[in-house]
């Protein structure tokens, strides 16, 4: 079986390449947007294609002699749902028998309440954006499938995390730095999954029976706190946990760049914004990035470390009182995480000190 | 040529450097000192694409046609499997040649650049212009004079998720280039500092393609050993320390102005701005900011033009170029692949059989 991968220079897109090819799970066809994002790709000798996500022609041109295409775009906000009928009507358009898009388990919030599963109402009102575009960019999906030949399936990961992630990365940057902080406590459930078992999931979506126009969370077999993961990334750095700094959960009041995100994000200021002359923007852009969000610190301040910041995504995930079920994956896809949360943990911080971490051999 | 003349230039290949580095330098240079005569690109889009940000320049798809024009100085910017085939041609023509770097995909090649340059009145320089860094020639001179004492160790790192805006796939084909994360970043820290290394121990992770990520140890006289790792894909702290018997010495990657040095022992260093005293040293009354990254590659350009003037003679010769070439040679020969943790075992094996494929002949 021959698959399209769209996104395969992302991370989970490069991990998936890496898969497929040296695990002989069968064979792969990048698809990336630029000659640029070939860099990782072309470790390998692939049969790759050009062709941006938002382009019906190239991509049906791109997904050719492929029998199922995986989505993995991760991009600017607009191509999450840019990229829904373009690359649909392509799949249908090359004969493709099933689409299967990497959504995320966001679009149940960043803290779901206990009980959450693929059948809670989705939300397009939530606070993160990022959010709201992926539950729409599922319903525009679907309402594609209704008119076209292709199947698709949904996969919803959660904290994916492993080589090239953002998650231990960034954690790790913030831990070497002294920027690392939990809110209340880190007491919050990561729905965690290792990113080799989101590609076990994918891959057994491509084939598995009676699973057409279904939505699957997925996730690793274990549950950990953001505490402990965090505690268990710094102690593999040789940081002593109690660096990480720990601050009750604040209350966010919007920012003038947050509204003006906002406004951004809408669809009638998107309508509007290509008629505005270029200049005007990159002021106005300017002014923002300007604009002192913080009042200044007295000048007889001594200087101290770098004071952590708190997202709003990062105090609504640090609390998040559920684990998500995969019982659905299980039951329908047959999906069982391969690789424990020890081994993806030990994996990726092999990774990190590849990428140049100082990393602490385990013992 | 007279010192007053203005220098005829062809710009031989309209990629991305060219229109990102070349085109606005060459746009930058004062008016009658130089101007570009022909823009030349087997693609005629480009070339044209070029030709307009450079007025007056002609284009052409011919590469003979650049050499019938008789331009006094020729910028091959071509993919590297050119570059020894056009720069040789040109300095045959009697034309001066600034090549980008690599000079050369094979030491075969940089060998045949070398002799066709002695035998040509036009001088040849290679592009390898982070050596007019002032913080890389500060190093040199902080290095080679001693003045921390000897060297005991150095680390480089340079790399990043790839960013070059490439306007064709040539850079990731085997067919279109010779190596991948070492033959492009790595002839600028292949290590000029510390003279022709003495030991190389290399790896990296092409797995039947090209390197995204590699790692060299070398070993130079004097018992100064060091790494060298270099990335296509993936975030590296992106600095060079040295550390010497009595001092260190730190530099990021691409800040040409910009030096810490320490001392062992002691709580605070100094960092910041390097300035230009220039021969008066202390004595110096106006001191000059330093060139900067673009300021740098300007000075490689002028360097250059003043060659063909004869009025000043090149700053990095051929002979300066062919050192990095042979190390890259000599890396790839004896390559071996990355340990890399994420693997499972079966994905280990298929990994370096890949890798063992690509390698043989």
């Amino acid at each position: 079986m021959k698959t399209a991968l769209m996104g395969a220079s992302g991370f989970v897109g490069s991990r998936m390449v890496e898969m497929f090819h040296l695990g002989g799970a069968g064979e792969v066809r990048p698809i990336v947007r630029s000659f640029g994002a070939l860099a990782r790709l072309a470790r390998f000798d692939l049969d790759w294609r050009l062709a941006d996500a938002a382009d019906e022609a190239a991509l049906a041109k791109a997904f050719e002699g492929c029998e199922t295409v995986v989505h993995s775009v991760y991009g600017h906000f607009d191509i999450v749902e840019g990229s829904i009928a373009p690359s649909y009507r392509a799949a249908c358009r090359a004969g493709v028998k099933r689409m299967v898009y990497l959504s995320t388990a966001s679009v149940h919030g960043q803290a779901p309440a206990s009980g959450t599963d693929e059948t809670s109402a989705l939300s397009d009102r939530q606070p993160t954006d990022y959010n709201n575009r992926k539950v729409r960019a599922e319903r525009l999906l679907l309402g594609e499938r209704g008119r076209g030949a292709t199947e698709i399936v949904i996969i919803r990961p959660g904290i994916v995390f492993g080589p090239r992630d953002r998650w231990n990365s960034g954690s790790a940057n913030d831990l070497l730095h002294g920027t690392a902080v939990l809110v209340g406590g880190g007491a919050g459930i990561c729905n965690t999954i290792y990113v080799d078992n989101l590609v076990h999931a994918i891959r057994l979506a491509l084939a598995a029976p009676g699973a057409d126009r279904e939505a699957f969370l997925v996730g690793d077999r274990e549950a950990i706190t953001w505490a402990d993961l965090y505690h268990r990334v710094a102690v593999a750095l040789g940081v002593p946990p109690d660096e990480i700094h720990d601050v009750a959960p604040p209350e966010f009041r919007r920012t003038l760049r947050d509204r003006a995100d906002h406004i951004r994000s809408h669809k009638a200021a998107q309508a509007v914004l290509p008629y505005i002359p270029g200049r005007l923007k990159r002021m106005a852009k300017a002014a923002l990035a300007a604009w002192p969000e913080q009042r200044r610190g007295s000048p007889w301040a001594l200087p101290g470390p770098p004071a952590p910041v708190v997202t709003r995504e990062m105090a609504d995930l640090h609390q998040c009182p559920a684990k998500l079920p995969w019982e659905k994956a299980r039951r329908i896809l047959g999906y069982e995480p391969p690789v424990t949360l020890d081994e993806g943990l030990r994996r990726t911080f092999g990774w990190l000190a590849f990428a140049g971490c100082p990393t602490v051999p385990a013992a | 040529m007279k010192p007053s003349h203005s220098v005829r230039i062809a710009l031989v290949g309209c990629g991305a450097i060219s229109e990102l580095y070349y085109a606005p330098a060459l746009a930058a240079l004062r008016s009658g000192s130089a101007e570009v005569s022909a823009v030349f690109d087997p693609d005629a889009d480009r070339a044209a694409k070029l030709a307009r940000l450079l007025p007056g320049a002609g284009v052409t798809t011919d590469f003979a046609e650049v050499l019938g024009r008789r331009p006094d100085l020729a910028i091959v910017a071509s993919p590297p499997r050119f570059h020894a085939q056009q720069t040789i041609a040109l300095l045959e023509a009697g034309i001066g040649v600034l090549c980008e770097k690599p000079m050369a995909v094979t030491v075969a090649e940089a060998d045949a650049m070398i002799a066709a340059a002695a035998r040509s009145p036009g001088p040849l320089a290679i592009g390898l212009f982070r050596r007019f860094f002032p913080v890389n020639r500060t190093i040199r001179d902080i290095v080679r004079g001693q003045h921390l004492g000897v060297v005991k160790r150095f680390e480089i790192s340079e790399g990043g998720p790839f960013q070059w805006p490439a306007q064709s796939p040539s850079f990731f084909q085997k067919s279109g280039s010779h190596g991948g994360v070492l033959a492009d970043p790595g002839v600028h820290v292949l290590i000029w500092w510390f003279g022709v290394p003495e030991s190389i121990r290399y790896e990296d992770d092409a797995m039947g393609g090209l390197e995204a990520n590699c790692r060299i140890e070398l070993g130079f006289p004097g018992g100064i050993a060091g790494t060298v790792r270099l990335s296509r894909d993936t975030q590296l702290p992106n600095r060079t320390v040295i550390e010497c018997e009595r001092g260190w010495l730190r530099c990021k990657a691409v800040a040409a102005d910009r030096l810490e040095l320490g001392f062992p022992g002691s709580d605070h260093a100094f960092g910041g701005e390097l300035v230009c005293v220039g021969p008066a040293g202390a004595n110096s009354l106006r001191p000059l900011a330093a060139d900067t990254y673009d300021h740098s590659f300007m000075r490689q350009l002028m360097n250059v033009i003043a060659a063909v003037r004869g009025t000043e003679s090149v700053f990095i010769p051929p002979a300066e170029g062919a050192p990095s070439v042979r190390v890259i040679e000599q890396c790839y020969r004896q390559r071996g692949l990355m340990p890399m943790p994420w693997l499972d075992p079966a994905e280990s094996v298929r990994a370096r059989a890949l890798a063992a494929e690509g390698t043989s002949p």
